[in-house]
């Protein structure tokens, strides 16, 4: 069955750029590990593509974009990305993808 | 009376002033217990404690401990209709007797230990606060204890947490914290993670002080002491040296990682909203988790009106009145009213003008920038009467001249709504100063009059009168 995720964007636009990006979805699945955090590399669609776990996307103030996404996991990443206290996750989303 | 030792004796003293709700029923973590949570601060209702919470079999959550006057005043030993200055009054007191806390072997916080492997976050009943949050928020009526990599300094401070997954969490001390800056200047450069334990559910004064405006070195757990009026009993965590208050419900002990970071946030905030601060974070590793067997999760749903509003108001309010008088600003009285969401302070002074007010806004954004608003008024206006203040500050500020606009960079206040993104990440900012005083070279017989009972009548006559009004039985 496929997922229901939500993920956290500074830029929609580099969701889109048809690459591998590196991401932290959140996982909507009801139930005690609901929101849970999964740090990924995928590739982000819209229109969603049949077959891909479905993706919603939310401002950096947490407002929802009204059209849904979908998500293709390519691989799972470990749980923290590299970089010191206080210096922007975005950036260190970035340089992991390199 | 006395101060509640732990968070089962205030609650039961709430539910005795008629300020706590029980709630059966079950309730969904999933938003609607916080959105209880949320309409209560909104309402100034009560507190709630939900003894049946979706999922989560065995435990409870209590939500918004002291977000009102009246809880605040049973926190602290007092009738729940104690006045607001009367509050403040004793903040002053006995934030000046601090007590040293005492160390005890065994808790009935060490009745449950988790650790290693079997640590999983998501067994703990964590609330989902707000809709379109970045997460669940555990940490947010909580004590993070940390201590300094170079000297014995120990601090608490209440900071929120939010889960990532299993064993990770992000939070989000600002990096002006005591934490902020223990980790910075001590653990991160020599690469090295930082102990921290998050302590959910002890006394309230405890909490209270962890959230107080305390000073830099200061170690809160006597000033939890001061307040409550006893010694804290501190317990040793299970896998660090940290001592936590034994009382706990909860302690969740962990470490910074000096060299990782994970999604924080967004998150909607004491201001009263959300306002896209994410990205600037830190992120620890959960070593051990240990709990009551019964144990209460303490939640505060932030935002309008939550416990930042009523423990902010008096700390902070005290410490900015202490700043001023270190400076020689002629200050009386100093109050910041919960629906500011801490930006706006009311400062009340013996002699007035625009030096006066230019140099209250300075003083009061040097270090930390996180008031927004400064009235400054005249001693004969009430700082804790807003109709009051609202005349004053509407008839007595002069729209131009009495604007004293400072702006500053780097220290800005990220979570003020009225910033730009592009100020937000460059900590740029302002405060200002109105000057509701009257100019103190104006000639008095030029002086405006306030058209009150008070002002504008004999003391024979405001006797007379205030004689016929009681005659009348009014109040
Ligand atoms: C409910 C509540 C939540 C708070 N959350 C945070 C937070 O997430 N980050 C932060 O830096 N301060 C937060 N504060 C404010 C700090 O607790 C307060 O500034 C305190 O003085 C910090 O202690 P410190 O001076 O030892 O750093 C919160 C206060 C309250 C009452
Ligand atoms: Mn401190």
């Amino acid at each position: 069955m496929s997922k229901v995720y939500e993920s956290f964007v500074r830029d929609v636009s580099r969701l889109l750029n048809g690459r591998e990006i590196v991401m932290c979805l959140r996982d909507l699945t009801p139930g005690r590990k609901k929101y849970k955090g999964i740090n990924v590399r995928a590739v982000v669609s819209q229109p969603p593509r049949q077959g891909e776990d479905m993706l919603w996307v939310r401002s950096v103030c947490g407002v929802k974009f009204p059209d849904p996404f979908s998500v293709r996991i390519v691989e799972n990443m470990p749980d923290v990305f590299k970089g010191a206290p206080y210096t922007d996750y975005f950036d260190a989303m970035e340089r992991a993808e390199r | 009376m006395t101060a509640p030792n732990d968070l089962r004796a205030f609650l039961k003293a709430i539910e005795q002033s008629g300020d706590l709700v029980t709630v059966n029923g079950q309730v969904d973590w999933d938003e609607e217990l916080a959105g209880l949570g949320r309409l209560s601060c909104e309402r100034q209702g009560p507190a709630f404690m939900f003894n049946n919470v979706k999922d989560y079999g065995g435990w409870r959550v209590t939500t918004n401990p002291i977000a009102t006057w009246r809880r605040m005043a049973v926190a602290l030993g007092l009738p729940a209709d104690t006045s607001v200055r009367r509050l403040y009054e004793i903040y002053a007191e006995r934030e000046q007797k601090t007590i040293p806390p005492v160390v005890v072997k065994d808790a009935p916080c060490k009745e449950v230990i988790i650790e290693g492997d079997k640590v999983d976050l998501f067994d703990l009943p964590t609330p989902m606060v707000h809709e379109g949050d970045g997460g669940r928020y555990l940490g947010t009526w909580d004590i993070v204890v940390s201590k300094d990599h170079d000297s014995d300094w120990v601090n608490w401070g209440m900071y929120r947490f939010m889960v990532h997954n299993e064993k990770y969490l992000t939070g989000y001390p600002r990096p002006t914290s005591h934490l902020g800056k223990m980790l910075l200047d001590g653990y991160v450069p020599k690469g090295k993670p930082m102990p921290i334990a998050i302590v959910i559910g002890a006394d309230v004064n405890s909490h209270f002080a962890a959230a107080a405006t305390f000073r830099l070195n200061g170690d809160e757990a006597e000033l939890a002491g001061g307040l409550a009026g006893r010694p804290v009993e501190l317990i040793k965590c299970h896998s660090n040296d940290l001592m936590v208050p034994a009382n706990a419900e909860i302690v969740i002990e962990a470490e910074v990682l000096p060299d990782g970071i994970a999604q924080e946030g967004p998150y909607g905030e004491y201001p009263g909203y959300r306002s896209g601060e994410m990205g600037d974070a830190l992120c620890c590793r959960v070593t051990a988790i240990t709990h009551r067997k019964d144990p209460i999760l303490t939640l505060d749903t932030t935002g309008f009106m939550d416990s930042s509003a009523t423990t902010t108001s008096i700390s902070g309010a005290i410490a900015i009145k202490r700043r001023l008088e270190k400076h020689g600003v002629p200050v009386v009285d100093v109050y910041v009213p919960p629906e500011g969401g801490v930006h706006l302070a009311i400062v009340s002074v013996r002699r007035g003008g625009a030096a006066v007010a230019k140099q209250v806004v300075e003083v009061l954004t040097q270090r930390r920038a996180l008031i927004s608003k400064v009235i400054v008024v005249d001693d004969d206006c009430d700082v804790f009467n807003i109709p009051a203040v609202l005349h004053a500050f509407a008839t007595k500020c002069h729209p131009e001249r009495g604007t004293h606009i400072h702006t500053y960079t780097g220290r800005a206040n990220a979570l003020t709504p009225a910033y730009s993104q592009e100020e937000r990440a460059k900590r740029l900012g302002a405060s200002v100063a109105f000057d509701v005083t009257w100019p103190p070279e104006w000639p008095v017989g030029t002086t405006p009059i306030r058209a009150t009972l008070d002002q504008m009548y004999s003391p024979a006559m405001q006797e007379q009168v205030l004689r016929r009004w009681q005659a009348m039985g009014l109040k």
